[in-house]
């Protein structure tokens, strides 16, 4: 039986309506949300201009799912190994699809989730990609040549990045500061599991058959079309999709019981860099402690904080300050950066970043610089959501946490709520200097 | 009639007078000139100031001014706010300013909600009509474009670096050849003054083209027309380039460093730009040889897809910056081009096999042109990509101005209306007029330089490993030709030189 839900608002709103801002309804777009027999679920948001569709498969696996020893950087592995074709289409076949059609297509990975786009012109070109989408995600074929030839790209990929310096910091941070959840690793992976990546043919297939599986995906599409007409044609040819029934447990990460530090020698020269990671909560749109701690991290180490007016514009100390802190499916790091003009003054920005954390412990923040940050967010997306990639760019990330577009609207009437004596309980709870790992990383000194 | 009412029509006058004032204006270089995209009820308004100013027009000692001066605009204070102050003002609009240099063109940039519109509009108005000009300001963002010139570009974006010294390589001795950010001994000697200076003689009104595109108010156009209309009525011609670089064989720059993976950039000067008629022939034959991230390009095919070597391999027949997504970033118009091929990183140990690769299939390309099957494809393909370049506000109205500057209506359109009317042989033929294999700059960012200048000046044979011990049959058979494939390299066309040499001074390094 299908399930069919219609949360759509009462009037059909277009990109071009004019927010309500000043509520939290961010989101001003109708959308529906229907689930197959095989558990796909499928999320539609159509937009009457301007002739473009947005085509997106988020299958919730990504370097989070890599639980195993030696299999850092799967996800992203098997990213790439989605585009070789089928018995049905191809490789060849595939690609020169998505040339006629003129598409712009890609997948990308992150922790928690690996995501497909097409993104073409012209609605009559819908039913031929839901066919061409559908035969991939279930009859996608590779052999074990093809595997090998794929893994080296993953190592070109790997030194496309290999002289970026903010790559590595955030390598050696996550490494330090996680133990036993795979939030250890990036996306990309350790080096020595990228180059043991061609020997992995029989895992890649056991990892399809465990993540690849529409219990475990979303399909989105943002654009002109029309909501029925989708439907029919995904109900064609998804609904022989099998489930997975898998569940994949993370192992939870034990609290940290000591400030950790690791510094890495860059082999030339380099400004240096600071980053700091706290253990913080998981995406939450019903818990305040995640948006309490976006607050505050805006608060503190956005252009108008008082420390970045301080570090980066007064004193000059540093060329960059700032936090991230990504919405996850399990708990992850909030992590202050910053690149620093002097290698000396490293200790001091260090300092001075645990001494604005320690104020926020004990000085309310302003009720006005609050109702700064809240707009600021607003605004933002208000930005985001300005096209129709934007608006499928944006859901994207949310449907993996909660598979439901409303997350957004829950998630800004929560950051409404949040008061400044929210922000002190949470500076209290996680910025704790026990859960810190510190990591740097300037010019080599073992050299 | 309503308040409303009145403001419409004003609105609708206004914007008449200045359609109107523009059009009178447009035979006299001295005076600003505007480009209008309204789109009524968009809740977000895009400006972007166009000055027709970049980098080439550093004055020679002074190379990284015209990159400073505009950064102090967009990074800076006003006569009446500091920096710290715009940030704040800005921070709760979601607001910035960007700016954007290349040679003979830049903009700033910036987004806003139209609740926010007058707030951002009366800041954004004063940071480039009355900058405050302070020494901290200058200070600082001096020090920061010295540390990109020393330490960032050099140490920590290898594929950047290759780029700027196949730059260098192209334009050697001529106004296009440096990085905007200039080098390290001119940006040293560069003091507020000379910002001030540089200000003075190129925010004029006829350098200047304002933009504005989305759900603005009608009558807002005229209001920032009438307020930057108190610059200065000047304007800097157009500059009279020299021609370019003469032909001279396989050139090879080689910056050596440590490093575990090879940069590659490659290319040569062609004598089109997106005004020539043959343009649009010519872009086919690009797309089909290495349009920019995209399976269709040959290179990505034959270089990642069979052989698994690095992530991706592209050409181009005009300079490219990728913008949103993967298509390409607009305001980056010249009136001199070049072709590039871009490999990126790849293991040291498979870096020779690989440029004799790119060079080979440009010879095939040369040689041999385009198929029947591979034209019809592109060009279809082509006709529907270029459907998705204008999507924001911010590219719709960059196509915008970029179409006039090349003197059309709308590019993008133009492309509906010429490809389908191409043929194959219109491709070959350009391909063969403009495209060569014997002439190409090569920058190569490595380690243990001089063992690959020795490769390639005696032309050793250079096999390919594999990780995967059963490649097709096909592949390697190909492998063979190309791993002793003959390159004509003099010994004295390959300079080996220490990555850390570049930028100190304007140039390529002795």
């Amino acid at each position: 039986m299908l399930r069919f839900i219609s949360l759509g608002l009462a009037l059909f709103l277009v990109l071009a309506f004019p927010y309500p801002l000043q509520s939290s309804e961010v989101f001003p777009h109708n959308y529906k949300i229907e689930e197959l027999e095989n558990g796909l679920k499928v999320v539609s948001v159509p937009l009457p201009n301007p002739n473009i569709i947005s085509y997106y498969t988020v299958v919730r696996s990504g370097s989070r799912n890599e639980v195993e020893p030696g299999k850092s950087g799967f996800a992203h592995f098997f990213e790439h190994i989605m585009f070789k074709g089928t018995k049905k289409v191809p490789r060849a076949a595939y690609d020169d699809f998505l040339t006629r059609l003129g598409a712009g297509t890609n997948g990308f990975t992150t922790d928690d989730f690996t995501c497909y786009f097409t993104v073409f012109a012209g609605r009559e070109n819908l039913a031929k990609v839901v066919e061409t989408e559908a035969d991939r995600f279930i009859n996608l074929y590779y052999d074990e040549e093809m595997l090998k030839t794929e893994a080296p790209v993953i190592e070109g990929e790997y030194y496309a990045s290999v002289s970026n310096p903010g790559r590595k910091l955030e390598e050696i941070l996550r490494d330090a500061a996680f133990t036993a959840h795979s939030y250890k690793h990036t996306t990309l992976g350790y080096l020595k599991d990228i180059l043991d990546m061609p020997n992995q043919f029989e895992y890649s297939q056991l990892y399809k058959k465990r993540f690849y599986a529409p219990d475990n995906s979303i399909l989105l599409v943002v654009g002109d079309f029309d909501h029925n007409q989708l439907m029919e044609y995904v109900r064609k040819y998804y609904s022989s999709w099998e489930r997975s029934n898998y569940t994949l447990v993370t192992p939870t990460e034990p609290p940290q019981k000591e400030a950790k530090r690791v510094d890495y020698p860059w082999p030339s020269r380099t400004l240096p860099r600071l980053a700091i990671g706290f253990h913080g909560p998981a995406f939450s749109d019903e818990i305040i402690d995640k948006p309490a701690l976006d607050l505050l991290a805006k608060i503190a180490f956005s252009p108008s904080s008082p420390l970045y007016q301080k570090l980066v514009l007064k004193e000059q100390k540093c060329l960059t300050l700032g936090a991230s802190f990504d919405d996850s499916r399990d708990p992850s790091l909030l992590t202050l950066t910053s690149i620093i003009k002097k290698e000396e003054d490293l200790p001091y920005v260090e300092e001075e970043i645990f001494k604005e954390l320690d104020r926020l412990k004990t000085e309310l923040v302003s009720p006005e610089l609050l109702a700064e940050v809240k707009s600021n967010l607003k605004y933002s997306l208000a930005e985001e959501l300005g096209t129709t990639d934007g608006v499928a760019g944006v859901l994207a990330f949310y449907l993996n946490l909660t598979a439901d577009p409303g997350t957004l609207n829950r998630l800004f009437g929560l950051y409404e709520k949040v008061t400044p004596e929210d922000v002190q309980a949470m500076a209290k709870k996680y910025f704790v200097k026990t859960s810190s790992t510190v990591a740097t990383l300037s010019e080599g000194k073992t050299q | 009639m309503s308040k409303a009412m009145i403001r419409w029509l004003l609105g609708i006058f206004l914007t008449g007078m200045v359609l109107i004032s523009i059009a009178c204006q447009k035979e006299n270089p001295n005076m600003l000139t505007s480009e209008l995209l309204p789109l009524e009820g968009n809740p977000l308004i895009q400006f972007k100031i166009l000055i027709k100013i970049g980098s080439a027009n550093d004055p020679a000692g002074k190379e990284g001014l015209t990159q400073l001066t505009l950064s102090m605009l967009a990074n800076g204070g006003t006569k009446t706010m500091t920096t710290e102050e715009i940030a704040k003002a800005f921070y709760p609009m979601a607001a910035s300013v960007s700016v954007q240099v290349d040679k003979e063109m830049s903009v700033f940039s910036g987004t806003i909600h139209r609740d926010n519109l007058e707030k951002y509009y009366a800041i954004f108005k004063e940071m480039l009509l009355n900058p405050g000009f302070r020494e901290d300001d200058f200070n600082r963002l001096k020090t920061n474009q010295l540390d990109f010139l020393s330490k960032t570009i050099i140490n920590n974006m290898d594929e950047q670096f290759g780029k700027e010294i196949l730059s260098l390589m192209l334009y050697e001795g001529r106004p296009y050849q440096q990085i905007p950010a200039g080098s390290v001994e001119t940006v040293s000697g560069i003091t507020l003054d000379d910002v001030k200076a540089l200000y003075k003689e190129q925010m004029v009104q006829g350098n200047i083209t304002v933009g504005l595109a989305g759900g603005y108010p009608a009558d807002f156009p005229a209001k920032v027309v009438t307020d930057f209309s108190v610059l200065p009525q000047s304007f800097t011609p157009r500059l009279s380039l020299p021609a370019q670089r003469p032909r001279q064989g396989l050139q090879f720059i080689i910056a050596d460093k440590q490093t575990p993976a090879t940069a590659i950039s490659m290319g040569f000067p062609v004598s089109l730009s997106r005004s020539s008629k043959d343009f649009f022939a010519l872009w086919i034959a690009g797309s089909h040889f290495g349009e920019h991230r995209q399976h269709v390009s040959l290179l990505f095919q034959k270089i990642r897809e069979q052989r698994g070597q690095n992530y991706g391999d592209y050409a181009y027949i005009e300079h490219f910056i990728q913008g949103r997504d993967k298509f390409p970033s607009t305001n980056y118009c010249r009136q001199q081009q070049y072709f590039s091929i871009w490999i990126r990183p790849l293991a040291n140990s498979n870096r020779h096999f690989v440029i004799r690769q790119a060079l080979l299939e440009l010879k095939r390309l040369v040689e041999e042109g385009i198929s029947e099957e591979r034209f019809e494809m592109v060009r279809t393909y082509l006709l529907n990509y270029t459907k998705l370049y204008a999507q924001t506000l911010n590219e719709r109205l960059g196509w915008q101005m970029d179409s006039h500057y090349y003197g059309y209506k709308d590019f993008l359109a133009e492309v509906q209306a010429r490809l389908p009317k191409i043929t194959r042989e219109d491709i070959n033929r350009a391909i063969k007029k403009y495209l060569n294999f014997e002439n190409v700059y090569i920058a190569v960012i490595t380690q243990d330089g001089e063992s690959l200048k020795k490769a390639l000046v005696e032309n050793a044979v250079s096999p390919i490993t594999y990780a995967n011990p059963d490649m097709p049959k096909a592949v390697l058979d190909e492998d063979k030709i190309i791993e002793s494939y003959p390159l004509q390299v003099k010994t004295e066309n390959v300079k080996v030189i220490p990555a850390s040499e570049f930028f100190k001074k304007p140039g390529l390094p002795d």
